[in-house]
């Protein structure tokens, strides 16, 4: 009762700043990724997608909820998991699936798969790497150029609960508390590092109580409750513009999918599962939510429905049209010098749509 | 006191200044002779102060190098001149010195990450060999990023303060290493690794740093290409090719060994990523004959690097084996016996040149 309590306060709030137009796109980007996500998973189980996928399916919340308060001009360093988070940020479904195919409109040219990708240049997103969380430290550096060049800009990043066990994330933290850098750290609390559960993680009961050691707020929040997620983000957001300094987020969802396409996640009790699916499903609860407001019909489900298809459609033709790149090209790159990413295609940058 | 407790005493502080930090004894860095002549840690702190005033994007960070002015004194008076600003004393975070610098670069600065040794930046291994090396290739950003820090052995200072990463990071890819022998080539190099838009990790050797003075040009645009070995000494009958503080040690050979009729050329790699495979060969052509002389370890070193390059592409031309020398792959040992028998020295290399003299 509590939470329902504190659930309708979150929203209350949360709606005095978002507009119908905001809740609506916010809705199209949780069922966007939801489909894109089942849809993908599906032609990788029939054989037809190469390499791996990871699926974040049901911490779409997290993902949309942390991205809804960011401007163009702010960054975000996010995981493999993320790729929601990703669409949330502009990245193109087009070159997207060209890129989980290997296509030359791919945003890395082919030069890496799947949800590894990024657009640094067009939506000030970080290429995914899978060392994790190896974008902490990479964050710092951009939150210090903006405080360096007094711009009210923000870096955000993203990483899961295991990568909380690694060096670098209380490195990154400590070192933007020093400084007082206009960042905002997301811990996408999915429960499961692959296999290993929070338990085996850390021995305290939250994350977010771990900001305190480090002289920052830390908030948690419920991953499957995208208004709550981005009420907690907006903050954060704000506070670092104003040059309040850093924020951890630790937004608790739980992971309904395997690490990555192989992986069956036995691990997980069937009992926990079928509880968030049933009762914490962040895509599920905003629509009747909005439904239930009258924000929205049940005809603008069906046609948002409709229009999310299309576009995952046309973005299939679009990745299977692109050609590969050529062979004899896969050395390039790597040097500036040797012009490979300021050359057709693409502009000067690189990363920009052909 | 005696003649000889007074120059044992010198002996000592001379080595505890090379040690920096660890030797508790680090000293101004000092200014250039009244006739103009540098030392290596002088002419790295001009290139420096030349590429911090000419370019508002470039700017420093590392651990104690702004008020303390660095372990080895390399950035004294860069905190009073350009501020916190652009003089950032970091905390002992290794991994995310390298991130920030990733993250800047991606924001258009152009970082210079000091490592207090080099050997730490094994500390910051994962952000380099993965992140730093690898973000341009799939992404097009480029990272205008530099990594300078002291290498080497030959100043007592053992496990922890002695090693030559180079061959860690060579193997990356999408780093290019600079490792220079003498003052003007560390000037001319390091301002060129400052104005490169790829990641260069620069290896200062801390032998050199205070022992080797030449002349150094003063004209702020003075460069020397990344990738380009010098001829350090001309010779006809075998190839000493190498690089660092091993070149000093060539040189020595090379005089020593002039007056036994033979004819050494003492090539200096300066870089060893890209490696000038060009004039190495140019070399072997005219010889005949190679000795590779690394600090770096013997087994996958940067050594055998080149030595299989030789053997692959001037097998035709050489009447002798290739030879490598370079120290055992064994961490760097301390006592001053231990140390000298571990690196290649002076006697070492005149034997190996006479034995492939005899072919």
């Amino acid at each position: 009762m509590a939470r329902t309590q504190t659930r309708q306060d979150e929203q209350q709030k949360a709606e005095r700043r978002l507009p119908d137009d905001e809740l609506k796109r916010a809705l199209y980007l949780l069922k966007l990724c939801r489909y894109f996500d089942e849809r993908m998973e599906t032609l990788y189980r029939q054989g037809k997608l190469p390499g791996a996928i990871y699926s974040g399916r049901g911490q779409e919340g997290t993902h949309i909820g942390v991205v809804l308060p960011l401007g163009p001009d702010d960054s975000l360093f996010p995981t493999h998991r993320d790729l929601s988070a990703q669409i949330a940020k502009g990245l193109d479904l087009k070159r997207i699936m060209a890129q989980f195919w290997g296509r030359i409109d791919g945003y890395t040219r082919g030069r890496d798969g799947n949800s590894h990708i990024g657009d640094w240049y067009g939506n000030k997103t970080w290429t995914v790497m899978s060392h994790l969380p190896i974008a902490y430290p990479v964050a710092v550096g951009a939150a210090w150029s903006y405080q360096r060049r007094g711009e009210p800009h923000v870096a955000m990043a993203i990483c899961g609960d295991g990568a909380t066990s690694n060096g670098r994330w209380h490195e990154s933290l400590n070192w933007s508390a020093v400084y007082r850098l206009p960042v905002v750290w997301v811990v996408n609390n999915n429960l499961y590092a692959y296999s290993t559960p929070n338990k085996l993680e850390f021995p305290v009961p939250t994350i977010a109580e771990r900001a305190a050691a480090y002289g920052m707020p830390g908030v948690r929040v419920d991953g499957s409750d995208v208004l709550a997620v981005e009420a907690a983000a907006r903050e954060a957001v704000e506070r670092a513009r104003a040059g309040g300094g850093p924020t951890l987020i630790e937004s608790v969802s739980l992971r309904w999918k395997g690490h990555a396409g192989h992986d069956p996640a036995k691990y997980v009790p069937k009992e926990l599962l079928e509880e968030y699916m049933r009762d914490k499903d962040p895509v599920k609860n905003f629509e009747a939510y909005l439904l239930a407001e009258g924000v929205i019909s049940e005809q603008d489900v069906a046609d948002l429905q409709a229009k999310i298809e299309k576009e995952f459609d046309e973005g299939y033709e679009f990745a299977q049209a692109s050609p590969y790149p050529e062979p004899q090209d896969f050395a390039k790159g790597l040097w500036v010098e040797d012009g490979y990413w300021t050359s057709e295609p693409g502009r000067d940058g690189g990363t920009e749509a052909p | 006191m005696s003649q000889t407790q007074t120059t044992r005493l010198e002996k000592q502080k001379t080595e505890q200044v090379e040690a920096g930090a660890a030797g508790h004894g680090a000293e101004p860095r000092g200014k250039r002779t009244e006739d103009g002549q540098a030392t290596y840690l002088v002419a790295i702190a001009e290139a420096l102060w030349e590429e911090m005033e000419r370019d508002d994007r470039v700017y420093m960070l590392g651990e104690d190098i702004g008020v303390y002015g660095g372990a080895f004194k390399v950035t004294e008076g860069f905190y009073e001149r350009f501020g916190a600003e652009r003089v950032i004393d970091t905390p002992i975070a290794e991994e995310t010195i390298v991130g920030v610098a990733i993250g800047s670069a991606m924001e258009g600065f152009r970082p210079v990450a000091e490592f207090q040794y080099s050997d730490f930046m094994t500390s910051g291994f994962d952000e380099i060999s993965t992140a730093l090396a690898r973000v341009h290739y799939r992404s097009g950003v480029p990272l205008p990023v530099v990594l300078r820090g002291p290498s080497g052995g030959m100043v007592r200072a053992s496990s922890f303060h002695s090693i030559n990463p180079e061959p860690w990071f060579a193997y990356s890819g999408g780093i290019k290493i600079v490792c220079p022998a003498f003052p003007a080539d560390a000037k001319g190099l390091l301002k060129s690794a400052i104005r490169d838009d790829n990641p260069v990790m620069f290896l200062e050797h801390k032998w050199i740093y205070r022992r080797i003075r030449e002349q150094v040009p003063e004209d702020p645009d003075f460069l020397i290409p990344i990738g380009v070995a010098d001829v350090k000494r001309e010779g006809d009958d075998v190839s000493i090719v190498t690089y660092g503080a091993m070149v000093h040690r060539a040189l020595e050979a090379a005089q020593a060994l002039e007056g036994e009729g033979i004819s050494a050329e003492v090539v200096d790699l300066r870089s060893v990523v890209p490696l000038d495979e060009e004039t190495v060969l140019r070399s072997i052509e005219k010889t005949s004959r190679a000795v590779v002389l690394s600090e770096s370890y013997r087994t996958v070193g940067i050594g055998a690097e080149v030595a299989s390059t030789i053997a692959e592409k001037a097998f035709e031309h050489l009447d002798a084996p290739v030879v490598r020398l370079s120290p055992p792959n064994v961490p760097v040992p301390f006592s001053p016996t231990l140390e000298d028998a571990f690196l290649p020295g002076v006697n070492d290399i005149v034997a190996e040149v006479k034995k492939l003299s005899a072919w």
